[in-house]
């Protein structure tokens, strides 16, 4: 009898997933597919929580494997958020994706979610690593689902993932012989190389600066559905890594607050909406790393807040471009524009997502993005503080005005389509409920503290000086941001491709590999010349001196042997005088 | 755009005419609208800074001693980023089959001079600002 209450909850979403990827692909089965998409998520999460009703910290599953102890379900209190929290976003996806018939989508969506729920549950470094790659090799279809130009960015999307769980797993084996074989994973910084090769396995995953290319360039090329699936579960994941790996290591404080601004400035010259909601994830990840680097009990509630709000605000603007782009067939802002007058529905989601993602009050991120930057001040970090100050203004222009302006307001494009399928408007609608609720002044945001795992003095969002100065700050883009457009600067939208970093191996690292392969080639070539050469003349010397007809076949004087026997021989006598001698 | 009306694609997603809920709110995109807008967000500024000085911040950071310092801080770091925008763009961008890879998605239906043939929708300086 199998024991549900020993089993990591993820491995159900997986089986649903595997099943639906054997379902028959005959008319109506879609519709089986579909009670799967939505019910494997909630019957996880109703398992997640029947289990740490048993116990706070809920540790089952535990296997010897080759000598290796293997803890395949730990549940405790950093853990448990991210549970729900993908169970969740599984379901609000499934919604989403209601209207798509296929069935790869439906069951790499599913085998993705349950790889991402049953990888922070994982409790050793082991595990964690299988479902790390399993997450890759599962949400690799959703970038090939887009069509054939994303044929090579998920190739690309594959090579970096799968790159980032070998050093996970390289670094995983280092550090538990530094520990004695002990593969726990519980915190882990930098004191071995193991730590350092893990942090950046985590920070390809999450978008650290430089690592970051692979979002940019998969995300925007995946269908409409996986676009918004993609970005709910992989870089969260990565961030459930580094705050129970990392916490309070200084070097994140960097990188985070670096994290926060370079999208920024990329964010504002992208056409594609969707890359510049990729830009934007960036941009937000950067918090939640500053955050973890930050450490302490009000920054990692912070971190633990944010990614709750994030997953599902970025997943209301990803939903709400995603809506346009199935009615409109682009997400280009060149091509967009006064589509409130077709979705008036969707405009208003995607204005709560916007104003959630700017941190406006009663909205999320303003109790969950303050804590962050709370904590920075507390610690008199100014320069990070300044740094994700300067950031939440740039949130504010590409995602809290950019995407909703360019989408539905700015001139008409004169696109007269119908407003986003019901399912969608669902899916939209609960979240931009949830980031209503969870951010509600009147008991609304004590629901996300009581999810926070680390004790803290409660923090109060709602103080006169908290909303008095962020409006300040918000009132004042938004005032930039009308005259600058008055004046004629604020820049038009073009359509152009904006190389990134990834242009390094996109293009300069490829022309090199092409010179390097050809230079190769011409090498080759030359050795092969050279060596047919001097073997031919060797050849040639050699025949010349043994041949019949060579010199050493000529007849020689019989004296000869007799001369040389004398010679030596006189030689010999001499050394042999002088050394007696 | 006729042209492409006979596109299934295009028929499915097609829409007669605004829909009936978004009538209410079109007095949004008007010419006196866009206009006074600008008055919305500068009020805002005077009465959170004044509100600012009544409730200063607990935690103050060094250059919080400035009445309104998030508003400026504001102000200046969007105008910077709007400003870098255009450098950058001359810097960064390149045609849109650079790589090689067929782009991103494009519409069902191409929208281009739609602004100059509907007067009623055109914005004066002809682009997507």
């Amino acid at each position: 009898m199998i024991d549900l209450m020993n089993i990591n909850p993820g491995l159900w979403i997986i089986l649903a997933g595997l099943i639906c990827a054997l379902f028959p692909k005959t008319d109506g089965t879609h519709y089986i597919r579909k009670v799967f998409l939505i019910a494997a998520p909630i019957f996880a999460g109703w398992l997640i929580f029947q289990m740490h009703s048993v116990e706070p910290e809920y540790i089952r599953g535990v296997l010897n494997f080759g000598g290796i102890e293997l803890t395949t379900l730990r549940i405790d209190g950093l853990s448990l958020v991210w549970g729900y929290l993908f169970c969740l976003a599984g379901l609000i996806n499934g919604i989403y994706g209601l209207h798509e018939k296929c069935r790869i989508t439906d069951s790499s969506a599913l085998i993705y979610t349950g790889a991402a729920v049953a990888g922070v549950l994982a409790g050793d470094m082991i595990t964690l690593f299988i479902f790390w790659e399993l997450t890759a090799i599962s949400s690799v279809f959703l970038v090939w689902k887009g069509g054939e130009h994303a044929y090579a960015a998920g190739l690309r999307y594959l090579a970096i993932h799968v790159f980032s769980g070998v050093l996970l797993l390289a670094g995983a084996v280092m550090v538990a012989q530094s520990r004695g074989g002990d593969f726990t994973f519980n915190f882990i910084g930098l004191n071995t190389p193991g730590g350092w090769l893990m942090m950046i396995a985590m920070g390809i995953k999450c978008g650290f600066p430089l690592l970051h290319n692979w979002m940019q360039d998969a995300y925007p090329k995946a269908s409409i559905t996986g676009t918004v699936i993609l970005a709910s579960f992989t870089t969260k994941f990565a961030i459930y890594a580094l705050a129970r790996g990392f916490e309070g290591v200084d070097i994140l404080i960097w990188i985070g607050a670096i994290m926060t601004c370079f999208p920024v400035f990329f964010a504002v010259v992208e056409n594609d909406l969707r890359r510049v909601l990729a830009y934007s994830l960036n941009n937000q990840l950067g918090f939640m790393v500053c955050g973890i680097g930050i450490g302490g009990a009000l920054a990692m509630n912070g971190v633990v807040g944010q990614v709750f709000v994030h997953v599902i605000f970025k997943g209301l603007l990803f939903m709400s471009i995603g809506a346009v782009m199935y009615r409109t067939g682009t997400a280009k802002a060149s091509e967009l524009g006064g589509l409130f007058r077709s979705m008036p529905f969707t405009a208003v989601l995607c204005l709560i997502g916007a104003g959630s993602i700017a941190a406006f009050p009663l909205l999320a991120a303003f109790v969950t993005k303050a804590m962050i930057l709370a904590a920075a001040l507390e610690e008199h970090l100014w320069v990070p503080f300044a740094m994700m100050l300067f950031a939440s203004a740039g949130v504010m222009e590409h995602s809290g005005i950019k995407v909703p302006h360019f989408t539905f307001f700015a001139h008409d494009s004169g696109r007269r389509v119908k407003e986003a399928p019901w399912n969608m408007l669902v899916a939209m609608s609960l979240a931009g409920l949830l980031c209503i609720v969870l951010a509600w002044p009147w008991g609304g945001y004590e629901l996300l503290y009581s999810l926070m795992p680390f004790e803290m003095e409660a923090y109060k969002p709602y103080t006169w000086d908290h909303v008095v100065f962020q409006l300040q700050l918000l009132f004042a883009a938004i005032f930039a941001f009308t005259l600058l457009k008055r004046f004629g600067v604020y820049p038009a939208e073009r359509r152009a491709e904006i190389i990134d970093s990834d242009w390094l191996y996109r293009r300069l690292g490829l022309n090199v590999a092409l010179w390097t392969s050809a230079m190769w080639d011409r090498l080759n070539f030359q050795v092969n010349r050279l060596t047919k050469r001097s073997l031919g003349q060797v050849g040639q010397k050699l025949y010349q001196m043994f041949s019949p007809a060579g010199t050493m076949s000529e007849a020689a004087p019989s004296g000869l042997p007799a001369v040389l026997v004398a010679g030596t021989l006189l030689v010999t006598l001499i050394v042999i005088y002088v050394l007696g001698t | 755009m006729s042209k492409d009306s006979a596109n299934p694609e295009v028929q499915e997603h097609a829409a007669e005419d605004i829909h009936p809920a978004a009538k209410p709110f079109l007095f949004l995109v008007g010419s006196t609208f866009k206009r006074n807008f600008l008055w919305i967000p500068l009020v805002g500024i005077l009465i959170t800074t004044i509100l600012g000085v009544m409730h200063p911040l607990k935690h103050p950071a060094p250059w919080d001693v400035i009445p309104g310092s998030w508003a400026v801080f504001g102000f200046l770091a969007y105008s910077f980023i709007v400003f870098m925008a255009r450098p950058l763009f001359k810097l960064l961008s390149r045609d849109e089959s650079y790589y090689g890879e067929g782009g991103l998605p494009d519409p069902y239906v191409s929208a281009e001079g739609h602004s100059e043939t509907n007067p009623e929708t055109s914005d004066k300086s002809g682009d997507k600002s």
